[in-house]
């Protein structure tokens, strides 16, 4: 059988910096191909060369065994190749149908028409989607299956998928998973970046591995196992360390009581949730997305204001306080990194020293009026060592870094500022392997020199690895507390889910 | 490739402005005059303290379009009252508290109540021009009082200088200062960059929003005091005049990205040399009012595209909190 898709010695240079080096790669009709790699390995850049959304700077492409250039991507998508971006590109406020026929509406578009022939087509493929709903009201996963309606709608040969798990809950998962078998039970060849290894293991029939820009491996997945896809994307063999079990001996016990939350609710997400965070310990809080575990840290660190009436209380140090703006907070020494960094966290524009710098000018320890260039360049430098930052150079834009220093940039200008309680929210979301590893030493580390530390993570191994206590929250509640040595998958699981 | 690091905004402005400059000296007869060059640097001072104040909004992610009715109103109300016979220091009061008022009212709502800048700023411009007009002041124009300090300011020189470039020179080297040595001016650049990150810090942007609309208030009215000064009254018309459209042109020329968090004082100076020099040059040349808006906005156009191809903004940076 002939591939659908063969590239010959592709490479995207960027300012003549490579972010896809010679990479030959191949996809078979039918397939599901796994595309797995570190942040900025070049997995991204790759997909979209394939579907027309970057011009490879050399090397050929081959589309259905005829040499193809991609214009534009929407040439690849009447060409049959649809990506399907991680952050959904449809318009919020039209109905499914609208955007599933988008841009090949008929002169006189006749709306009934449409919802008709949408129903027809979603039941087809097995989509339990209203047609009529307007986009804005649906979760995560029935964007998502829009999406992939529109790709298969336009007879799509080829989809590729960028990360399509990482905003889906356990069940959306497996829902998505059974897609993907049915697409390929169609004949459709199927391209799927992840970050999740267990998952490409599962779904996959082939898998190739990048690393700085180069494919470092390519083969069938029964060829793989979890510790060799690690060493091929990091270059070294570590998994063992990462997410290992937890020991009994290695667990801290409580220090002093630094928080007490009693009955808060704000809104719809946070209900009537009460628990404690204690010094010197790490307390993991496990959730499913739509739990209300950001939300309720959110209202801990001033970000959001809790329920005016009935807003329950929170305690610090004994003191009772509620917070207007996060500044208060900052003040008491409440930190929270928040889960997406590029909306909240970090100043794109910036360098490194800049970002750094701003936990220092705004911290309450900082009275000083006047800025001072000496002083944000010696903490730059300080702090790239301590968290290991790694830039191109020292004013290098905190947008041009790896998802992993990035992290470690806005988790530094976080603890710059000396907190007594540091509120990680899915610390590792996003970023790779190595700085995985990193971030967790580092978060250990916190709880070793006696800082109360909250990790929120949808991440069960991460949970389970770093955690000294364990608080599951389920719409808008904490609702069960673990110990390491009481806590397995299946309880964990077990109360999250309702 | 390289074109965009290599190449910024600012430094294609400056280059475009030697040359223009260097042009005009060669081939129009008394553009290097120093009675000229003077007459340059005059035109642009006015225009270039309201673009400072105009630059301070920009690059936290605001935009001030009552700035022209705040300078053009709140000095023609003084001079209304001294007109009338009120005293000196209670008129000053009065006006002042005005001014505070109208810029407390655009941060407020920009800040707290979370209406666009644009929109704001757009109809506290109509209000303030309305209620002034319409229940303060008698005529259009309004003369400065005969011997009044402000008729002295506009006679005022010194080394042959008006005294208008001097509070230019002292009001940009403050900003200067400001911007790049205070910490609540490197706040502007951190809550023009992303104020969800600024905000989670511990950096009060609500705060810091309403004092820049309250600054931009108050360097108008000191823009309007030294118009007076120079006209010797202050014409209420210039609110309708292409003035406010002059001033976003310095600063966006300059490189001062509308996206927010980007450009400095020396972006003003830049864009203010570039139009000063060429109102100038089109002046000298003849060209009439019509032709110079038209080359005017040409400008303005080109400086907004270049702009947006030179500092990109995505999806994300966009929908949070756009003018």
């Amino acid at each position: 059988m002939d591939p659908i898709i063969r590239m010959e010695k592709i490479t995207k240079a960027y300012r003549g910096v490579p972010a896809v080096r010679d990479a030959d790669f191949d996809l078979m009709p039918g397939e599901v191909h796994a595309l797995l790699g570190e942040n900025g390995a070049g997995k991204s850049t790759l997909t979209k060369m394939m579907a027309g959304a970057v011009a490879p700077t050399s090397g050929r492409m081959l589309f259905k065994g005829r040499e193809t250039v991609f214009a534009s991507p929407s040439q690849a998508l009447d060409a049959g190749v649809a990506m399907v971006f991680q952050e959904t590109s449809l318009v919020p406020s039209m109905t499914v149908a609208q955007n599933l026929y988008l841009g090949a509406e008929k002169p006189l578009n006749r709306l009934r028409g449409i919802y008709i022939s949408a129903q027809q087509f979603l039941q087809s493929l097995n989509f339990p989607v209203d047609p009529a709903a307007m986009v804005e009201t649906l979760g995560a996963a029935k964007k998502q299956m829009v999406e992939i309606a529109r790709a298969v709608h336009h007879n799509a040969a080829v989809i590729i998928f960028d990360e399509p798990t990482a905003t889906l809950t356990p069940e959306e998962k497996r829902h998505f998973f059974a897609l993907i078998r049915r697409l390929k039970a169609r004949g459709v060849s199927i391209v799927f970046i992840s970050h999740a290894l267990e998952e490409a293991l599962a779904i996959s029939d082939r898998i190739t591995i990048l690393r700085d820009g180069e494919i470092v491996a390519s083969g069938p997945t029964s060829g793989f196992t979890r510790d060799s896809i690690i060493a091929a994307m990091v270059g070294r063999a570590l998994s063992g360390q990462l997410y290992r079990e937890r020991t009994e001996a290695g667990v801290r016990p409580a220090g002093r009581k630094i928080l007490s939350v009693q009955d808060l609710s704000q809104g719809a997400m946070v209900r009537n949730t009460s628990f404690s965070i204690f010094e010197g310990q790490i307390t993991g809080v496990f959730g499913l997305i739509g739990s209300g575990r950001t939300e309720t840290f959110k209202v801990v660190a001033g970000i959001t204001k809790r329920d005016f009436l009935r807003g329950g209380s929170v305690v610090l140090d004994g003191r009772p306080v509620r917070y207007i703006v996060p500044r208060t907070a900052v003040k008491d020494g409440i930190v929270y990194v928040t889960e997406d960094r590029k909306a909240e966290g970090f100043f794109e524009t910036m360098s490194i020293a800049e970002n750094l710098y701003s936990g220092l000018l705004a911290s309450g320890h900082n009275r000083a009026w006047l800025v001072s260039r000496a002083e944000m360049a010696g903490l730059a430098a300080d702090w790239s060592r301590r968290l290991n930052i790694r830039a191109i150079n020292d004013n290098a834009r905190v947008v041009e870094l790896s998802g992993g220093n990035q992290q470690k940039v806005v988790i530094g200008k976080g603890l710059i500022q000396k907190p007594r309680l540091v509120i990680f929210d899915e610390p590792t979301r996003g970023v790779d392997v190595g700085a995985i590893a990193e971030i967790h030493e580092l978060i250990n580390r916190l709880a070793d020199e006696g800082l109360a530390v909250v990790v929120i993570s949808s991440y069960l191994p991460e949970v389970m690895n770093l955690s000294d206590r364990i608080l599951v929250c389920r719409q808008g509640r904490i609702v069960e507390e673990f110990s390491p040595a009481e806590a397995t998958e299946t309880r964990i699981m077990y109360a999250a889910v309702h | 490739m390289g074109f965009p690091k290599d190449l910024s905004q600012e430094r294609i402005v400056a280059l475009i402005t030697v040359a223009i400059f260097a042009m005009a000296s060669v081939a129009l007869p008394g553009f290097f005059s120093p009675d000229n060059l003077v007459a340059i640097v005059r035109s642009i001072s006015v225009l270039g303290i309201l673009a400072l104040g105009m630059a301070v909004i920009i690059i936290g992610r605001g935009i001030d379009l009552s700035m022209v009715a705040i300078m053009a109103m709140s000095v023609a109300w003084y001079l209304q009252m001294l007109n009338d016979g009120m005293g000196e220091w209670r008129a000053l009061a009065l006006v002042l508290a005005g001014v505070l008022v109208i810029g407390l009212a655009n941060g407020f709502l920009v800040a707290y109540a979370e209406v666009p800048a644009i929109f704001v700023t757009l109809a506290s411009a109509s209000f303030v021009f309305g209620l002034v007009r319409s229940q303060m002041i008698g005529s259009d124009a309004v003369p400065v009082p005969a011997g009044h300090w402000l008729g002295h300011l506009g006679g005022m020189r010194l080394a042959d200088v008006p005294v208008e470039v001097y509070v230019f020179a002292a009001l940009a080297f403050a900003t200067f200062l400001f911007l790049r040595f205070t910490k609540w001016g490197r706040y502007v650049y951190y809550a023009g960059d992303n104020p969800a990150a600024a905000r989670n810090i511990g950096m009060p942007v609500r705060p810091m929003m309403v004092l820049r609309y309250v600054l931009s208030a108050l360097i108008a009215f000191v823009a309007g005091l030294l118009t007076a000064g120079s006209l010797q009254s202050m014409n209420t018309r210039v609110v309708n005049s292409t003035q406010l459209y002059d001033i976003v042109l310095v600063a966006v020329i300059g490189g001062i990205g509308l996206s927010g968090g980007k450009g400095g004082v020396r972006n003003v100076l830049i864009g203010a040399a570039l139009i000063g020099i060429l109102l100038n040059a089109m002046t000298i040349l003849d060209i009439p009012l019509l032709y110079q808006n038209l080359i005017k906005s040409a400008i303005l156009l080109i400086a907004i595209i270049v702009d947006g191809v030179l500092n990109p903004r995505d999806e994300q940076t966009a929908q949070q909190g756009d003018i």
